[in-house]
């Protein structure tokens, strides 16, 4: 039956049937900069559509899109709730020392802390993995396995404690390093990729001169740069690498030859983040919020070039992270662009000492200390205020992000730098702008069909469709008035 | 050490056309999984390993 003009404007249509009133959908116009499309996004479910702007106002008075998110509409909403609050913590972030050889500008933990501070012993790392496996066990489901990350400060520092942890528990837990490979020779790469061991290294250029303006050693006196290249060499071809480049204003203009340096040397993906600001030494090298998007998006141009041209993926995970969080917001790999970030709910961290933090991003935060795995244990660290403080951020409570059509793509990143930067936890965090272009971009490649070019092969394996409308736009039949 | 499985990263048909405009007047999709990401800026872990 055709609808009328008269008749659609009669107010005889159920509460729920109109766009952006009561029961209605909710979806808010988004330009994302490219010459056909405009997105719609429903800011609550991270619900969005691509509509060509020609048909727009089409889309909008109603039909077949906004008829099926309406039927849909609860079980995003559902899926949202569940990623946000219903997650069970399933990996632990592991410094088994607090020192480290490295005085990196931008480094979340104290220097007095990684100068001076504790290392932990063989037997306390495997009483502390005990502790975990038990925890784990009745937390998880079987099918889970937990995941300990050991990271620093330099957990290669402490090798011989860290090593005996893996050989004892490589059945019970899916391990993981982050260095800064100064100590990764190829004795500890073969112990640990013969174990399946996930290796994450860091590096900041393509000389060492850059690499050196951030990444320092104590006395200066330490080639961090060929260390890294020389570990790299060694993990060619291992596909459990990765590697970190902390995006700052001394490295940003490198950033596309620095995607053609890690492609060429085979590396499957690597994390351009820009800095944390945590601490205030990280913000003096921190690129402005506004200056960021700009060499990101230049790098993320070359990788696709690279593929293009080579057929071989370089996947910049921090942004496949954001396509993630646009296509299947349940697939995302990061927990740090959501809100309520994954620290203390998805993963939290242990200090040298047993002490408990929600993410390591907190360690050297006092304020933020829910407990100790060796004394009082894990269950009320996990319940702790300390812990509640950061896994009950979330972007309602937050201006301008209460209002932001993207903040289920971003989560206002990172609740420390928010608090210790920006004034507190109902702050935004350090790079708003950023992700604003970030997100547009992400929306572009979608429109212009490449967004798989972006993202590992094979990360829709075991995922399901819940909604799929590409194509012509099904709008009522309207009579001409 | 296992290497890099070339049929995963391969692009068949490499091609500098890949950006041909879309027909389509709607794009709207949505995916769907377990929920099992832990990685945060400091680190990543991109693979599903045993799950």
């Amino acid at each position: 039956m055709a609808v009328t003009h008269a008749s659609r404007d009669a107010g005889n249509r159920p509460s729920g049937s109109h766009l952006n009133t009561g029961e209605g959908p909710t979806l808010l116009p988004l330009d994302i900069g490219h010459p056909a499309y405009m997105g719609l996004v429903d800011p609550d479910t991270a619900f969005w559509a691509l509509v060509h702007k020609d048909r727009l106002a089409d889309a909008l008075e109603g039909g077949e899109l906004l008829t099926s998110f309406h039927q849909k509409r609860a079980s995003f909403q559902e899926e949202m709730q569940t990623l946000r609050f219903g997650l069970q913590p399933s990996a632990v972030y592991f410094n088994p020392t607090d020192r480290c050889n490295l005085d990196c500008s931008y480094c979340y933990i104290p220097q007095t802390m990684r100068r001076h501070g504790t290392e932990m012993s063989r037997e306390k790392l495997l009483e502390a993995l005990r502790l975990l496996q038990g925890h784990f066990a009745k937390t998880l489901p079987p099918s889970r396995r937990p995941r300990v990350i050991f990271h620093g400060a330099e957990p290669l520092l402490n090798k011989e404690a860290l090593f005996a942890g893996i050989a004892a528990y490589n059945n019970e837990f899916d391990f993981g390093v982050q260095t800064n490979a100064t100590l990764l020779d190829g004795e500890a790469v073969d112990f640990l990729t013969s174990r399946g061991v996930s290796i994450g290294l860091s590096l900041d250029g393509i000389r060492a001169e850059t690499t050196h303006r951030t990444r320092k050693s104590w006395a200066g006196n330490l080639n961090v740069h060929a260390k890294v290249l020389e570990a790299m060499e060694r993990l060619a071809g291992y596909p459990y690498y990765s590697v970190i480049v902390t995006v700052t204003r001394e490295n940003a203009s490198e950033l596309p030859q620095m995607v053609e340096f890690l492609h060429e040397r085979q590396v499957p993906n690597c994390l351009l983040n820009m800095t944390r600001c945590t601490l205030p030494a990280a913000r003096e090298v921190r690129l402005a919020d506004e200056e960021a998007a700009t060499p990101f998006i230049a790098a993320l141009e070359r990788s696709h070039e690279l593929f293009r041209q080579s057929g071989r993926k370089l996947v910049v995970a921090n942004f496949a992270n954001i396509l993630l969080a646009i296509l299947a917001p349940t697939a995302r790999r990061l927990m740090c662009d959501i809100s309520p970030c994954g620290g203390g709910r998805a993963f939290f961290a242990l200090a040298a000492n047993g002490d408990l933090f929600p993410c390591s991003e907190f360690i050297g935060l006092d304020s933020f200390r829910g407990g100790n795995l060796f004394a009082g244990g894990l269950d009320a660290a996990l319940t702790s205020p300390a812990f509640h403080r950061v896994t009950g951020r979330t972007v309602e409570t937050i201006d301008p992000c209460r209002r932001c059509a993207i903040r289920h793509f971003c989560g206002s990143p990172c609740p420390a730098e928010a608090h210790e930067m920006n004034g507190g936890m109902d702050r935004p965090g350090a790079f708003c702008a950023f992700y604003e272009e970030q997100t547009r971009y992400a929306f572009r490649l979608i429109a212009d069909g490449i967004a798989d070019d972006f993202l590992w092969d094979g990360w829709d394996d075991g995922v399901v469709t819940l909604f799929d409308k590409v194509g012509p736009l099904v709008t009522p039949e309207v009579s001409p008035p | 050490m296992n290497p890099v499985s070339p049929e995963k990263t391969m692009l068949k048909n490499p091609s500098p056309e890949h950006r041909a405009p879309r027909k389509d007047q709607v794009i709207a999709t949505r995916k769907s999984c377990a929920a099992d990401g832990v990685g945060l800026s400091h680190y990543i872990l991109t693979e599903r390993k045993g799950h």
